[in-house]
Order: structure tokens, then C-alpha cells, then sequence
């Protein structure tokens, strides 16, 4: 099993709600965002228009962070997810260097005594900081603890348009590879040679 | 008026826009740990070969103290550093980790042999053998930085095997310039080998910088970009300024003064230009790593 995303880069609409779903559902501190809506502006006027790419954890099978981790925080799941186990992760940020798409954050230190309120934390932050230690990396988890439930990414449900496609990328007459069939699905950055497990398809 | 689409790129202000991003993570405390690291390993294996008990213990001082504190300084959560030498397999972290253990363990018996001798009569073989341990634990500590950053393939500037060779020559030259100054300042005879050693490298060290700058300027977007900021950007007075005006330049015309009018206090100026042009390199070398646009066929870009 590889479990993955095919991006309908034709149907996003850049409206964020990804980007608030995924800060809902993991409540990261402030700057910590592990799906974003990347936005450029091209072409010139009167033909100008704004482009969206969604992004997010590639969940690499050839994980460029998993390789320089030198402790082992950073790890590969059966079902292809890649994790950091923040309780043996030093904070080198080895992996956020290495990462080519800028997926890894790391959390300062004192970062989890600020939340959004005036004095302190809410009780959903409460809650939710605590999954996360300052001086470690943290990443985007593919929301693990819902598919483990059987449910799909924050992310893949939350999209009005439903942009986000989500399955089983082994699967060859699924509907992730049929679709990367037939519409041509890129990962980004195919140069390096990461094996990601997030397919875009074209405009 | 035809439209057309806009295929350059800037360095991106935030993460929500395309562009090359700058790498911001490793910051003055790698670059400091990276340098320490480098010097005092260069002047130890220098002076071992040299036989000069000073500077092979200012070298381990360096290491032990510098780097090393740099290092855990840096960490998030220092605490853990000893899981950093799990996976030597893997990681040039890792075997970064093992490196300076062996060093710690070695230099500190080559430095003192009398702390073993009341434990056990070692021969001479032995203390060799704790010897050349030393000295190869130190070579690899001049040049595993180099591997560290080419490991990181996300940043093309560094994906290049010429850095662990610059690290290496950086280091060789480094040591030397320390171990040239240690034996000045004590008035002590400066063998031929060492002052034309400096001379090499510093001409090695500008021919590698060439070449490594032409590599990259014939590499990825991103690695250009790299070079523009080395030489006409952010980063052009430190880079043209400080690590070949007065970190190869400086050095090379102070030590041909040196050589000629012999006044001791030069020394120190040589070694404040090499040492200067050494860090120098290293951050710019950090700071100006960018990372590729997010790009893809899919995306039209």
C-alpha cells in the first residue's frame, strides 16, 4: 500500500481552505502551516491571471529527510506516510534542508506559550500544542490519526471543489493511477527524484 | 500588445509564493561549528605531521571546545545529541558524531600518553596505531562538512562533490596558517615545507573557488541564482570582499611581505586574513543555498 494525492490543479480555486482545515484539524502554532496554497501571477495585462498550487507533505517514498535524519526520527509507515517521532528528534534541522519542497517546520523555542489569545492559551490549544515539543521538527502527517480511523485527510474532505483525489497510489486500476493516466499527473520537482506520493494533473 | 508569461524568478518573501527560497535554517552557529571544526582539525593533523605538541593541542582545543559547542548550541533539544550517532549507515551526521568521538578519544591520547601509561604498558605500535587514529579522525572532520551540505540535494549550489575538496583544502590551508603563526609567535623555526604548503593552497583554494563558481553558474536556475548572489548580490561584498580580497589576496600578499621583511607582528595579520576568509566562506556558502521554485510539468512552469 502507498497511500497518496492526485491534485486537480484545474479545479483549485486557491481559496485556502485546505490551508485552514489542516490548521484546524493539527491546530500548529502560529507560522506553521502544512498545506498551503502556493500563488503566482502570469502573464501580462489584459491576459494577467493567478495561478494556485496547492502543497503539502510529498510523503516521498524516497524520502530525501528520512535519509540525512541521524537519529531516526523521521520514518517511513508501511502505507507510505513519513512520520517524525518527535521524541527522538534532536532539532539538527538536517531534514528541512534537505527537503526540496520546504515541508518541514520547526518549532522555536517559547512558541507553544503564544497562541491566539491575548493571555493565554485556549483550550483547544491546550489540547492540541501538546502533541507537538518545542525543538523538534514537525510535519504534515497525511492527518495518520484519521486514516487510521478508516477517514480521509482533513484536507482531501474539506475542498469545495474537490481538488484533492485520495487513495491507494499502488492500486493500478485505481482511481489515483487511472487518473494520472489519462491526464498526464506530475509530481513536483521530478528532477530530484524523491518518489513523492502527491501527483499533480495540468491545468 | 502580446501577453506573455513571466518565466523568471525572484526569491520568494513567504511560503505562499513562488520562488527560490532561501535556506534559513542552518544558521552563524553551523557556520561557526563547520569552521572550528575545520581549523582545528587542519592544525592538529598539520602539526602531528610537523611534530609540534602546541598546535596539535590548540587544534584539539578548537575541536573539542568550537565545534562542539557550536553544535550543541545549535541543537533544538541538546540534550539528545548522542542519538545524532545512531545511524552512521546513513547519515554524514551520524558519522560526523563517530568521527569526533574517535578524535576526542585518540587526540586526547596522542596529547597525553603518560594518562595511560600507569594502566597499561602500551608499545610502540600502539601509541602509532592511536596516532594515525588520530590523524585520520581529524582528516575526516576537515571534510564531512562538505558531505553534510552535498547530502542536501534540494539545494543545488551544494549538490556538487567539489565542496567536500573545498572543505578539505580550506581546512589544510587553515591549519597551516594557524600552525605557521603558533611557531612564529614562539620564535621557534618555521619549517620550508609549511610556508610553501601556504603558498600552494592559496593558489589551490582560488583555482578550486573558480571552478566550483563556473560549475555552478553552468547548473540548475537555482544554482545560477547562487552564483548572482555570491557576485553581484546580497552576498557580493562578503564573498568578493572578505573571502578573496582579504581572505586569498590579503593573506597571500601579507605572507610574500612577511617572507621578505620578517617582522613577526605580520603573522598575525596573515592569520587574522586566512581565518576571516575561511568563516567568511563558510557563511556565504550557507546563506546564499536556495531552494528550486516549486515547479512542475503540470504546473506550466
Amino acid at each position: 500500500m502507498r497511500l497518496g494525492l492526485v491534485i486537480d490543479l484545474r479545479r483549485c480555486v486557491g481559496c485556502n481552505a485546505c490551508t485552514l482545515a489542516c490548521k484546524q484539524e493539527h491546530g500548529t502554532p502560529q507560522g506553521i502551516h502544512f498545506a498551503r496554497v502556493v500563488t503566482r501571477e502570469v502573464g501580462a495585462y489584459p491576459t494577467a491571471k493567478r495561478t494556485f498550487l496547492p502543497v503539502l507533505c510529498n510523503h516521498c517514498q524516497e524520502a530525501p529527510c528520512a535519509e540525512v535524519c541521524p537519529t531516526g526520527a523521521t520514518y517511513i509507515r508501511p502505507d507510505g506516510i513519513v512520520m517524525v517521532d518527535n521524541q527522538k528528534c534532536i532539532g539538527c534541522r538536517a531534514c528541512a534542508v534537505a527537503c526540496p519542497y520546504m515541508n518541514r517546520h520547526f518549532i522555536e523555542e517559547g512558541l507553544l506559550q503564544n497562541g491566539r489569545g491575548p493571555r493565554q492559551l485556549t483550550a483547544f490549544e491546550l489540547v492540541k500544542f501538546a502533541s507537538f515539543e518545542e525543538g523538534t521538527m514537525t510535519k504534515c502527517t497525511l492527518c495518520a490519526h484519521r486514516i487510521d480511523q478508516g477517514l480521509e485527510p482533513a484536507c482531501v474532505v474539506t475542498c469545495p471543489t474537490e481538488c484533492r483525489i485520495f487513495g491507494d497510489l499502488e492500486e493500478e486500476s485505481g482511481r489515483l493511477q487511472t487518473l494520472i493516466r489519462e491526464r498526464g499527473g506530475e509530481p513536483l520537482l521530478p528532477e530530484c527524484n524523491t518518489r513523492p506520493s502527491v501527483y499533480y494533473l495540468a491545468e | 500588445m502580446r501577453a506573455t508569461t513571466i518565466e523568471t524568478f525572484t526569491i520568494a518573501p513567504h511560503r505562499f509564493a513562488v520562488g527560490y527560497y532561501r535556506q534559513t535554517w542552518w544558521n552563524w552557529l553551523i557556520g561557526s561549528a563547520f569552521f572550528f571544526g575545520e581549523i582545528g582539525a587542519g592544525l592538529f593533523l598539520i602539526s602531528s605531521l610537523t611534530g609540534h605538541w602546541l598546535g596539535m593541542a590548540v587544534g584539539y582545543l578548537i575541536v573539542m571546545v568550537g565545534k562542539n559547542s557550536a553544535h550543541l548550541l545549535y541543537l533544538g533539544r541538546p540534550a539528545r545529541f548522542w542519538r545524532a550517532a545512531m545511524r552512521p549507515h546513513q547519515s554524514w551526521i551520524a558519522r560526523g558524531i563517530w568521527a569526533t568521538g574517535v578524535f576526542a578519544a585518540s587526540g586526547f591520547l596522542v596529547l597525553f600518553p603518560r594518562f595511560l601509561e600507569p594502566y597499561w604498558q602500551l608499545g610502540a605500535a600502539s601509541k602509532a596505531a592511536i596516532g594515525v587514529l588520530a590523524g585520520f579522525s581529524a582528516l575526516f572532520i576537515m571534510f564531512y562538512d562538505g558531505f553534510v551540505m552535498k547530502a542536501s540535494r534540494s539545494i543545488p549550489f551544494w549538490d556538487t562533490g567539489l565542496l567536500p575538496v573545498l572543505c578539505l583544502t580550506y581546512a589544510t590551508l587553515g591549519g597551516t596558517t594557524l600552525a605557521l603563526t603558533l611557531r612564529e609567535l614562539r620564535g621557534e623555526a618555521v619549517p620550508a615545507v609549511l610556508v610553501n604548503a601556504e603558498y600552494l593552497l592559496l593558489v589551490l583554494n582560488l583555482v578550486l573557488l573558480g571552478v566550483y563558481l563556473f560549475r555552478m553558474s553552468r547548473w540548475t536556475l537555482a544554482a545560477r541564482e547562487s552564483v548572482r548572489l555570491l557576485l553581484h548580490g546580497a552576498y557580493a561584498f562578503a564573498f568578493l570582499g572578505l573571502v578573496l580580497l582579504v581572505g586569498l589576496m590579503g593573506t597571500l600578499a601579507l605572507s610574500l611581505v612577511h617572507h621578505w621583511m620578517q617582522w613577526t607582528w605580520i603573522v598575525v595579520l596573515v592569520a587574522a586574513c586566512e581565518l576571516t576568509g575561511d568563516f567568511a566562506l563558510l557563511m556565504v556558502l550557507l546563506k546564499s543555498g536556495l531552494f528550486s521554485p516549486q515547479t512542475a510539468p503540470a504546473y506550466r512552469m
